[in-house]
């Protein structure tokens, strides 16, 4: 493959654009937490498009520093799914519902 | 050829993903997240991360999305009602012009960014490794010497997670079990 690396980093810029706007625009918590993922996941093709970038500029030699932060965040990222998930199931246990909408209680 | 390849699944990312945000039921948004991250697995295996491909497919795909949908239909389960009530009001409101700006303007610097000061080309004759940028040798070799301390840490963190979650999921100290019927209140 020999596609400029620019193009790596604008797919990552796209897709953390996407996640944000759906972060900020949906009211649904479940769908609120996929959005984060998205957002994760542009950052790990940042990292990876820039690996990608120094080991080429380097000559062929690995540049292992990108993977091993997108593993990094990939833990993260399970890590956050399963704590927002287990707090999502605790929110409909006490008010049966799952709307952003109904759990204002801190902006008032 | 390859490069077509990397166009199309990039497209496919995108489209995934605005499936995401626009899909009116969570299981399309599931679906389509789904086919986002297939879609991104192969542009890692394309750039040269068969590893991080495996692991994206494995963790993201296997485990993650699949806790989400069991969350999605534990809920359904538990209650007929429809998880989200969407109102075209939203699209009418001023929160999603800012919102939709703000996205706007950081897809435009990061785009700009990426496009301007990024090398234009891939210098003539380099070639990625043949096994892959991060082949599991030299990532593991990586992984247990100069980020050991990384590792470690994020092990505890896993660990604190575990804990959380059991905390956040038990039911309140003090309620009572359903079944043990009504004597106990």
């Amino acid at each position: 493959m020999s596609v400029p690396p620019g193009h790596l980093f604008a797919l990552a810029a796209l897709l953390f654009a996407i996640g944000l706007a759906g972060f900020f625009l949906r009211r649904n918590v479940i769908v609120v937490l996929m959005c984060i993922e998205l957002m994760l996941n542009a950052a790990n093709l940042t990292f990876l498009a820039a690996s990608r970038m120094h080991t080429l500029e380097n000559g062929g030699r690995p540049d292992l520093q990108g993977p091993i932060f997108a593993i990094f965040v990939i833990v993260v990222a399970a890590v956050e799914a399963a704590v927002g998930l287990a707090l999502v199931i605790a929110l409909y246990r006490n008010k049966q519902t799952v709307s952003l909408d109904d759990v204002a209680d801190l902006k008032d | 050829m390859a490069n077509l390849i990397f166009y199309v699944m990039a497209a496919l990312v995108v489209v995934g993903a605005l499936g995401v945000v626009v899909a009116r039921n969570p299981m399309m948004s599931i679906l389509s997240l789904l086919a986002s991250f297939f879609a991104l697995a192969s542009i890692y295996l394309l750039a040269g991360f068969q590893t991080l491909a495996a692991l994206q497919i494995l963790v993201y795909a296997g485990a993650i999305l699949v806790l989400f949908l069991f969350v999605i239909m534990l809920l359904n389960l538990a209650d007929e009602k429809p998880l989200e009530r969407i109102d075209m009001a939203l699209f009418h409101e001023r929160k999603t012009i800012w919102t939709l700006v703000v996205a706007g303007a950081l897809l435009g610097i990061g785009a700009f960014t990426a496009l301007e000061l990024a090398p234009p080309a891939v210098a003539a004759g380099v070639q990625i490794p043949e096994h892959g940028i991060d082949d599991l040798q030299g990532l593991a070799n990586a992984m247990f010497s100069r980020y050991l301390l990384s590792f470690e840490i994020i092990s505890v963190l896993l660990l604190a997670t575990a804990v959380a979650v059991v905390v956040l999921a038990k039911r309140n100290r003090g309620t009572p079990r359903l079944d043990q019927g009504g004597e106990s209140t």
